[in-house]
């Protein structure tokens, strides 16, 4: 078998690549102010609310989407279906991209940013620390996916013009494919580890966070909704690819079919799980209580059951329409678990509120607007995207 | 194509098995644990709230001990002037608030407690937040990151971020450590007309808060909030009878340290290393296996075969 993956071509500088570009440009000047004027400068957060859109959005819900790389992993090394190749390239390109930018934010959003070169000094490490462990792991895992990417840039360097670059993919190919395996483990391991802490981080505060998010199943309920994101991610990039740009890339409708009978499944076995933990522990009645986090439990609840549904119905998977929004939607869900469970069920004290400040959401539009501009360079100009059909 | 059910279970069992691992048996091993102990010389304050007269004279000498600029804005509060902060912040290290309820009030002294197991430094990355001689826990601006998970972390709300400051800090008490040795250093327990917030070891003040509540039982609510609440601290509080500590906005921790759930489930799942390098061993040889079978029946096909 083969990915058949090219690069799609075409002109890199379009109004929308600019447009991106712009948006990040803006984002770009607010981190510089940031950087003379304190966290406070351009965000709304307080001491009640020291963590805000920054840790849910851009590194969460990013890695979120960046965990397609993890979940079709998961499908095609693990459980060995081989089929779902094409899809692991892009998969693992979004991965790279979204899990960088997170990891930019986390550096734009600690006061004392230099500080971290001390992640690379063991003496000091705090083995308490659940965030060290995150910090350790995104860290590590941002390295594997872009090693992940090599073979795609080797790939091009190889059928290109220049005999010298065509040497070093020469060398480094076999060395790389040797590896390959251990790399993959590798980046089975680390995203199993970080996003499941990325849920433990709040079990720290058992008092402040609101009992419909607060269970010891945290880390697991992240682990899992990880994945519904990852293969929505994958879903709707696979779909998006096919319709925006140019070139005779299709859409793998098959393969998305499948894949999304997993989604699907994942997704309902989140929501019985979620609402039978809630049972179990009593807390359950806090859905039925009035509170402002109470229509906010719904609308979750209701975005995972209503994807999963939707990824389940073979109308929909027949459809790239409506598996588009099926797939939209699991992100919005895994989206909203984490926005939840960080800030509308986070309880910073009496009378402290929190919302973004137009600096923070600018911030976050704008590494946003990055990583959809790096994504669409890099399918142009490196072989990404599986052409044409792949499998019958 | 089909995913099989099997397939999907073995999905979620391979993807879940960390995450399950740690929630099943975190807190069966928590029950297990048992409390450090107290260390002999830990020190702390207690702070009587039926003697608190609220004069913030506490405030200014922590004030002038630490060298913070004092507050200088002024608010209208319940229809007065008032030029003190209502409650600890990157300038302030300690406060008295009033809390009211119905017709009752009560003063209220806000700084750290010193958690005797606290969360703070179970947070921190890098061992910024640690607790130093006399069990204070005391900040090391190298070690620390700017993260703010201590804040995160913290049940009483205490480390405070120079939010405005391109090379901010945490900002907490100290029990004022540098001062005389730390041993009767701290400013607000010196200066305090009524005595109504004292320094001492541990034991000492547990000894007078116990002898204040034999004497006078009427006068006070039963409990000295802090012996055991969240595991212990070493900064304690005595309120008037009919007072509860969460009227005094004191969170209700029950006597197990607040990160307990987190520890346990943590340490559970990481044990000596050995779930992540046993998954890591199995994923590779999965992958390998998987890798070279699907190669070798590619090569029978033609060339080319990446991942």
């Amino acid at each position: 078998m083969s990915t058949n993956a090219r690069p799609v071509g075409g002109k890199v500088v379009t109004p929308l690549f600019l447009a991106l570009l712009g948006l990040a440009a803006v984002a770009g000047v607010l981190v510089g102010y940031r950087l003379f004027k304190g966290v406070g400068a351009i965000t709304a957060l307080t001491d009640a609310y020291s963590w805000g859109i920054w840790k849910p959005i851009n590194v969460v819900t990013f890695t979120g989407i960046g965990a397609g790389a993890y979940g079709v992993g998961l499908l095609t090394y693990i459980l060995n279906n081989g089929k779902y190749h094409p899809l692991v390239r892009p998969a693992v390109l979004v991965g790279a991209i979204g899990y960088s930018l997170g990891g930019a934010s986390v550096m734009i959003d600690l006061g004392r940013w230099w500080g971290s070169v001390f992640l690379f000094y063991p003496p000091w490490y705090n083995f308490n620390s659940i965030l060290l462990e995150v910090a350790l792991c995104v860290l590590t895992y941002v390295g594997v996916l872009w090693v992940e990417v090599t073979p795609a840039i080797l790939e091009q360097w190889s059928a290109g013009d220049s005999s010298k670059l065509k040497q070093l993919a020469a060398r480094f190919q076999p060395r790389l494919q040797a590896a390959l395996p251990f790399i993959i483990a590798l980046a089975m391991l680390l995203p199993t580890m970080h996003q499941s802490s990325l849920g433990s981080l709040y079990l720290m505060a058992p008092t402040k966070v609101h009992p419909l998010w607060y269970t010891g199943w945290l880390p697991f309920l992240f682990l899992v909704s990880c994945l519904t994101m990852g293969f929505g991610s994958v879903t709707a990039v696979d779909i998006l690819a096919g319709n925006v740009l140019p070139g005779r890339y299709r859409t793998h409708m098959k393969l998305l079919g499948g894949i999304a009978r997993v989604a699907g499944w994942v997704s309902l076995f989140y929501v019985a799980f979620r609402l039978a933990d809630l049972a179990w522990t009593g807390n359950l009645r806090f859905a039925f209580q009035l509170s402002v986090q109470m229509p906010f439990f719904w609308l979750e609840i209701a975005l995972f059951a209503g994807s999963g549904l939707m990824f389940l119905s073979r109308g929909a998977r027949a459809d790239r329409g409506k598996l588009f929004t099926a797939a939209i939607l699991s992100l919005l869900a895994g989206a909203a678990y984490r926005v939840d469970t960080y800030l509308v069920a986070y309880d910073g004290g009496p009378g402290a509120t929190y919302f973004p400040s137009v600096g923070e959401i600018m911030v976050t539009v704008g590494l946003a607007a990055l990583g959809v501009a790096a994504f669409l360079f890099l399918v142009k100009k490196l072989p990404i995207l599986a052409i044409g059909e792949t499998h019958s | 194509m089909t995913i099989s059910r099997r397939t999907l279970l073995r999905t979620m069992a391979v993807g879940g098995a960390a995450g399950a691992v740690a929630a099943v048996a975190g807190p069966a091993e928590a029950s297990q644990e048992a409390a450090p102990p107290v260390p002999a010389d830990a020190r702390g304050l207690l702070y009587d709230s039926t003697l608190c007269i609220g004069c913030q004279t506490c405030t200014v000498a922590c004030q002038r001990a630490n060298q913070m600029p004092v507050e200088k804005s002024v608010k209208i509060i319940n229809g007065a002037p008032y030029d003190f902060p209502t409650d600890i912040n990157a300038d302030c290290r300690t406060v008295i608030k009033v809390h009211e309820k119905g017709d009752r009030w009560a003063f209220m002294k806000m700084q750290c407690m010193q958690c005797l197991e606290p969360s703070c430094t179970k947070a921190c990355m890098l061992g910024s937040l640690q607790k130093q001689k006399y069990g204070v826990i005391t900040w090391d601006g190298l070690r620390c990151t700017g993260c703010r998970y201590c804040q995160i972390s913290c049940p009483y709300n205490v480390p405070k971020f120079q939010w405005d400051s391109a090379l901010p800090r945490i900002i907490k008490c100290d029990l004022c450590l540098d001062r005389k040795d730390g041993k009767t250093g701290s400013a607000c327990a010196e200066v305090c007309p009524r005595s109504a917030v004292i320094h001492g070891t541990r034991d000492e003040l547990l000894a007078t808060a116990r002898k204040r509540l034999a004497d006078s039982p009427n006068r006070y609510n039963a409990k000295i909030y802090g012996e055991h609440d969240g595991g212990g601290n070493q900064s304690m509080y005595l309120t008037a009878a009919g007072v509860e500590f969460t009227d005094l906005g004191l969170p209700d921790l029950g006597d197990t340290p607040p990160s307990r759930l987190a520890m346990s489930i943590q340490h559970t799942t990481y044990k000596g290393f050995i779930a992540p390098v046993a998954l890591y061993v199995v994923a590779a040889v999965a992958i390998f296996r998987n890798m070279s079978s699907e190669r070798k029946a590619h090569q029978d096909k033609g060339p080319e075969a990446h991942p």
